[in-house]
């Protein structure tokens, strides 16, 4: 009887052990599982800077999306004018740094307007409005955008004034039109992106900034578009490589009216 | 916590509008209504029907969708809308109705993993997109919600949650309310002992089918009609006709708003709602498409030139931001004229994602 009592004293005991270490592998478990959650979150909450919502729910549900969609978007092109020779003078540091300050400026007037920064080419910026989310305004956005770029490099340009380094040239090309935006790469590099004829436009617009010699220009697309309080100047017609017509194009001088409020 | 420790964590400033007293007849109401004195009462009081709509909207006006998953509509929307303030308050409410911290952990990593039913999870994913709008669901969204297994006027409720919490969250975020007692109070060590018989006081209780306020020839009138024979319909109906009613901004203003939210979440229904009351007002056409196509014209006075691109703001927005854009524009601003311009705003968002029920009919 003793012996029994013993006996069952000791299955307890060793199932009291187990059920302690067991409790103790799930709250490990579970602690793991909302430290995974966690990362998720973030790294959810950082994906849809860079692509809309439902495409990284496809990512990670799936691990690809399957949802490439035609798009009317707007296009953004900046690049810096004669920056390349700049380059050649400068001491990689503080080249660098020129750069950086110049990109950081720029991705914060085009986000303030509710713009994406899709990529940067080089010196360059291709920036998109109405790709990842539905925006009727986005042509007065882009504009606005590109006013802002302005303002904001008159500001930088002083700034590296007061250093000694020389100023910075910006020239902005925007068009309105139809895409295919998507995640676009292979199985090693991919990214949300757009395709189309009128990204290639927006760029052979931002080239002719320099032929004109202004900064900021549109096409009809976009100015047909805009709110007319922009204060916009027609410039000739040029030919651009690939396009069998000459485009016309609109400097923007300005927008007479309140400015917008920067929204994000 | 996956979201949990970001929503709870996010910057909140001070609030935009002063605490004001509250006169004693609105203080009675709101505590007969809800069973206590809630600190926003004081930030709102200036705007009575915002206050009877959040009361009612508080008091789970449902007769037909399933009580939690309405509760767990609210608690996900707050969480998609960073809307700190709801999501404190309503985690805090479900602590007190028993809900164990893992579990709601679990569901806002992701409904698909937490246990649920699948219809409710397709009530959750569905909340989740008319929240986020982009794109705003279809009519094909509400039958897919149907066929989950709700009832046409359950799934009208859904609907309606998601919409209704919309309002709170953006009431919240956008005026800045500072964090309830509640929330701190439910992790006091006092709070296990109270807990039961503060769920029994919270708990709502279950209301009975309620047709449609009839004749209904307000605006939105469509919208209200689809959520016939629910509580929702009626609490609908009372918090429009109260904007709509309410001198604080001029009916012109408060539509132009609507009509700005309706183009922006492409609420064919809002928008043409708008057009026909702004015609009412004397607005020609071709001046309301200037004003929508450009968030501006020499047409509107300056407190409309101020009001019509901020409601664009609204519709989707990162609570710093638009918490920042709050405080300039309240420059300018009277309290009323704040809190009533949040309150149209909200409720305008809200009208826009359900008539997602009429695109179904």
């Amino acid at each position: 009887m003793l012996i029994a009592a013993a006996a069952l004293a000791a299955v307890v005991v060793a199932l009291v052990l187990w059920l302690r270490r067991t409790r103790r592998t799930v709250a490990a478990l579970e602690e793991r599982l909302a430290a995974a959650g966690r990362g998720l979150e973030s790294l959810q909450q950082a994906f849809a800077r860079f692509a809309p919502a439902e495409v990284v729910e496809d990512i990670i549900a799936q691990g690809r999306s399957t949802r490439p969609e035609k798009k009317e978007v707007t296009v953004l092109f900046a690049d810096l004018k004669g920056f390349t020779s700049l380059a050649e003078h400068l001491d990689p540091d503080v080249l660098v740094r020129i750069l950086n300050g110049y990109f950081e400026r720029m991705s914060r007037a085009i986000t303030d307007h509710r713009g994406h920064v899709a990529k940067f080419i080089g010196d360059g910026i291709l920036a998109l409005f109405g790709a990842l989310e539905a925006n009727p305004w986005q042509t007065n956005d882009a504009a606005h955008a590109a006013l802002a770029m302005r303002a904001a490099l008159a500001d930088y340009n002083a700034a590296l004034g007061g250093e000694g380094l020389p100023a910075l040239a910006m020239g902005v090309g925007i068009h309105r039109g139809t895409v295919v935006a998507g995640v676009i790469g292979s199985s090693e590099l991919v990214e949300y992106g757009v395709i189309g004829s009128a990204v290639n436009l927006a760029s052979r617009v931002q080239e002719l900034t320099r032929a004109h010699a202004v900064d900021i220009l549109v096409t009809a697309a976009v100015r047909d578009a805009l709110d007319p309080r922009f204060a916009l100047r027609a410039l000739p017609s040029l030919e651009v490589k690939g396009l069998p017509a000459a485009v016309a194009t609109f400097a923007v001088d300005g927008f007479e009216g309140p400015a917008l409020a920067a929204s994000r | 916590m996956g979201l949990a420790a970001a929503t709870a964590d996010l910057e909140w400033g001070e609030c935009i509008v002063p605490a004001v007293p509250v006169p004693p007849a609105l203080r009675a109401e709101v505590r007969k209504a809800v069973g206590a004195v809630p600190g926003w009462l004081a930030r709102l009081a200036p705007s009575p029907w915002l206050v009877r709509a959040l009361c009612e909207i508080i008091k789970h006006p449902f007769a037909h969708a399933p009580r939690e998953v309405c509760e767990l509509v609210a608690l996900v929307v707050s969480q998609e809308n960073s809307c700190r303030y709801c999501y404190g308050v309503q985690r805090a409410v479900f602590k007190i109705f028993g809900y164990r911290d893992a579990y709601l952990d679990a569901l806002e990593r992701d409904a698909q993993v937490s246990e649920l039913t699948p219809a409710a999870r397709a009530a959750l994913d569905f909340a989740r997109r008319l929240t986020r709008a982009n794109p705003r669901p279809s009519g094909a969204d509400f039958e897919a919600l149907v066929r989950a297994g709700f009832s046409r006027p359950a799934a009208a409720e859904i609907v309606f949650a998601a919409a209704a919490y919309a309002v709170t969250n953006r009431v919240g975020t956008l005026l800045v309310l500072p964090p309830e007692p509640l929330v701190s109070f439910v992790a006091s060590p006092v709070f296990r002992f109270v807990r039961p018989l503060l769920a029994w006081r919270m708990r709502p209780r279950p209301r009975a089918p309620e047709p449609a306020p009839r004749p209904d020839d307000g605006p939105c009138a469509a919208v209200v009609a689809a959520l016939d024979g629910s509580p929702a319909a009626g609490v609908l109906r009372r918090a429009i006709d109260g904007a709509w009613a309410s001198g604080v901004l001029p009916r012109r203003t408060k539509t132009l708003m609507l009509a700005v939210i309706a183009r922006a979440l492409g609420c064919a229904h809002g928008e043409r709602e708008a057009r026909r009351f702004l015609a009412a007002e004397g607005l020609a056409p071709g001046q309301l498409d200037e004003i929508l196509a450009n968030l501006g014209s020499p047409q509107l006075d300056a407190r409309e030139a101020r009001l019509v691109p901020f409601a664009r703001e609204t519709v989707r927005y990162q609570p710093a931001a638009i918490q920042r854009r709050m405080r300039e524009l309240a420059h300018g601003l009277t309290a009323e004229e704040i809190v009533e311009a949040v309150g149209v705003a909200a409720l305008a968002n809200a009208v826009c994602r359900m008539s997602v029920v009429i695109d179904a009919c």
